[in-house]
């Protein structure tokens, strides 16, 4: 139960990183100026800043990089100042930062931002020193669970983009072996719901299939109403209790 | 707890009890109260008659035969002696009130002279106002070379001088469940003999599955909830026990080895029977009467389907063909030629009955809602099953006439009231309700769904099988 409850905060965290950083991923372009200056005259200095990836976890660095042209001075703030005409640096921040980039020259003067978004608690030490790589954390981080409808073991919308994405990890990753685990809410009666729940974890598993991951790596199980996510009499609680659900490696032995 | 019946002086006093039952039949009283019985049996629910078809159906009958049960006193002041002969009396009331077929007279009636023999009865007295009885159990308790040994009688109190309906002796260890044990036994000579026949249930068990340990594992009980004790210690997850129909094997489900599969439990030899493995869910194994077959649903081919096979696992056969949920099969226990099971190819879980080589195939109940965990009356006439409206999760049980269709309701929204089990004299029901604090709990009621008990109190319990 306490894994199952670990992975839901973990999913939680992913899913609300991405939209973050889909959202404040800021490249701004610098528009063109209005009118085209006179030919005679010095041309306005022109750059951009780009940082890579926009969305670090704190204690993680990012990489800033410029261009520029017709510039004489670059500054970059915070914490930075003077740079090259064209470079990289990599930063660290602790907090959420917009970095801003200014371009001067005999033509007048630009700028240009990008922010570094931080996300989650402040790393501990350990954490630090061992970057998640294992393909455990990997599955624990990326794979996500397919919902279903009461009484039912059909894969809905949503649970169609679940698996989708799942089956490209799975691919991505052929040494992995996984279980799905088959969930009902507590509505339905102890055995009806055995059956339900296999059904539920043979359909994630077929769909899966369906889309090239091969069956001999999937194992299926059905626990029924006998191994809650969550035990109020809520339809959210519910919801959250039919599911196929993904375990890394096989649970039989 | 050992057990055994008096030797000589029963067996003589065995001959002069049926005699006298041979005798009593003949009394205008007695012929008239079997004959209404017989004609129960073949009314089959005419539209003047009420619920009278079920009532009879379920052995429950039309009237209550009034029975006065005085404590037995003990012979001697041993201390041992006197605490047993409580726990004897309060066994014996116990079983006989919920019998089903007895009224018991309140012990506030009685006269202030407690009869230890037959000769001593004052028929006037137990017969007349205000206790107005019909039957009289009367005896003692004595305590005879260190074991404990029970007189017991029952008497005809409306025929003065009649001979006694039944007179036996009983002996056992001086041990509280040796004194359980006879008033079990008592219990069950008075209510064969006052109800038609039937063997009572009160030697009877109940297997259920219960977390108390923190694991949901196999246990099992006396049918008044003593003497609870589990069955495993898998530390997994054990489900749906069924008892063969000797009562000397439990099947059920175990997740220990990883995968949901069907173990076979001999409680003799407290070891596992061979029985084999297959890939996915294996669950709600179901003997067939004979003993011989097992019927269970197992996902071995994709979506859980019924099969069955012999209780050695040879001759597998698949009955189902419904790529959906196919579970719960329980066999006619009067033919063996029928099997019900639940499927939700309809959409939502409904019960249906099918030929055991799979033909045949009907749905049982056409009410919409989700109908579930169906259990097949001992005499093969009913169906008892929950059934709630679809997604609110409340159920009540219900018992239908297989035959007409007609169906009565036994519980009334008292919490959640789930997987019905019959008892062997299709009197009582046990099942799982959540009425006394939310929790799953095992409780029996009788067949007509009044005095529900409750029998377990820690932690959950659910999926209870009344023992053959």
């Amino acid at each position: 139960m306490q894994s199952h409850r670990g992975s839901l905060v973990v999913l939680a965290a992913i899913l609300g990183l991405t939209v973050i950083g889909t959202t404040s991923c800021h490249k701004k372009v610098v528009p063109p100026p209005a009118t085209p200056p006179p030919p005679a005259a010095t041309p306005a200095p022109t750059g951009s800043l780009t940082a890579e990836p926009s969305t670090i976890q704190a204690g993680q660095s990012a990489t800033l990089t410029w261009t520029s042209e017709n510039a004489t001075e670059l500054d970059l703030e915070p914490n930075i100042g003077k740079v090259q005409p064209q470079g990289s640096t990599t930063v660290s921040p602790q907090q959420s930062t917009t970095y801003t980039l200014t371009l001067k020259g005999p033509g007048g003067e630009q700028f240009d931002e990008a922010r570094v978004t931080v996300a989650g608690a402040p790393p501990t030490p350990a954490a630090e020193a061992t970057p998640p790589v294992t393909e455990e954390e990997l599955f624990e981080q990326k794979v996500k669970d397919a919902f279903f409808d009461f009484n039912r073991a059909n894969i809905r919308p949503d649970a169609r983009v679940a698996l989708t994405e799942d089956a490209q990890f799975f691919k991505e990753h052929p040494s992995i072996d996984f279980t799905i685990e088959g969930h009902c809410d507590q509505r339905g009666t102890e055995e009806y719901n055995l059956g339900l729940g296999e059904r539920r974890a043979e359909a994630a598993k077929n769909f899966l299939v369906s889309l090239g991951v091969a069956a001999s790596r999937i194992t299926t199980i059905s626990y029924g109403k006998d191994r809650p996510f969550c035990t109020e009499q809520t339809s959210a609680c519910y919801q959250e209790n039919r599911r196929a659900h993904f375990v890394f490696g096989s649970e039989t032995h | 707890m050992s057990f055994r019946p008096a030797s000589a002086l029963q067996a003589q006093e065995l001959s002069k009890t049926l005699s006298s039952v041979k005798g009593m039949m003949l009394t205008k009283r007695w012929l008239s109260f079997v004959v209404f019985i017989l004609m129960g049996v073949g009314l089959n629910a005419g539209p003047g008659f009420s619920q009278g078809w079920f009532k009879t159906g379920i052995n429950l009958g039309q009237t209550q035969v009034k029975i006065a049960v005085p404590d037995f006193p003990p012979q001697s002041v041993n201390q041992q002696l006197v605490s047993l002969t409580q726990t004897f009396n309060k066994v014996l009331w116990n079983d006989l009130a919920f019998s089903g077929i007895l009224q018991m007279v309140s012990k506030s009636y009685y006269p202030l002279t407690t009869p230890q023999t037959p000769a001593q009865v004052d028929f006037k007295a137990w017969s007349g106002p205000p206790v107005n009885a019909q039957m009289l159990v009367l005896g003692s308790t004595a305590s005879v070379n260190n074991q404990m040994v029970v007189t017991a009688y029952l008497q005809d109190v409306r025929s003065p001088g009649s001979p006694p309906a039944m007179a036996k002796r009983y002996v056992a260890d001086l041990s509280p469940e040796a004194a359980r044990a006879i008033a079990h036994h008592l219990a069950n000579d008075i209510i064969q003999l006052l109800g038609g026949g039937i063997p009572g249930i009160n030697l009877t068990k109940i297997a259920f599955v219960s977390n108390r340990t923190g694991y949901p594992e196999i246990w099992v009980m006396d049918y008044d909830g003593h003497n609870q004790h589990p069955i495993t210690n898998y530390h997994s997850l054990c489900t749906t026990p069924r008892w063969s129909p000797n009562d000397e094997d439990l099947a059920f489900t175990s997740y220990a080895s990883g995968n949901p599969e069907i173990y076979i439990f001999s409680l003799l030899t407290n070891h596992r029977l061979p029985f084999p493995t297959y890939r996915g869910l294996n669950t709600t194994p179901a003997w067939s009467p004979d003993g011989k077959k097992i019927a269970f649903c197992s996902s071995m081919g994709g979506d859980p389907e019924i099969y069955v096979s012999n209780v050695d696992g040879s001759n597998l056969q698949q009955l189902t063909f419904a790529p959906k949920v196919n579970i719960s099969p329980v066999w006619n226990p009067k033919t063996g030629k029928e099997i019900a099971f639940v499927s939700d190819r309809s959409g939502t879980p409904q019960i249906y009955i099918m030929s055991s080589d799979g033909t045949n195939l009907r749905r049982l109940i056409t009410y919409g809602g989700d109908a579930n965990a169906p259990s097949w009356s001992p005499n093969g006439l009913f169906m008892a099953f929950c059934w709630g409206e679809v997604g609110t999760g409340a159920y009540d049980i219900y018992v239908i006439n297989i035959a007409t269709g007609q169906i009565v309701q036994l519980t009334h929204g008292e919490g959640r009231n789930t997987h019905p089990s019959w008892a062997p004299d299709g009197r009582h029901i046990v099942f799982c309700s959540t009425r006394n604090g939310g929790h799953r709990q095992i409780w029996t009621m009788l067949a007509n769904g009044q005095d529900p008990r409750q029998l377990t109190f820690k932690g959950s319990n659910w999926n209870p099988n009344w023992s053959n």
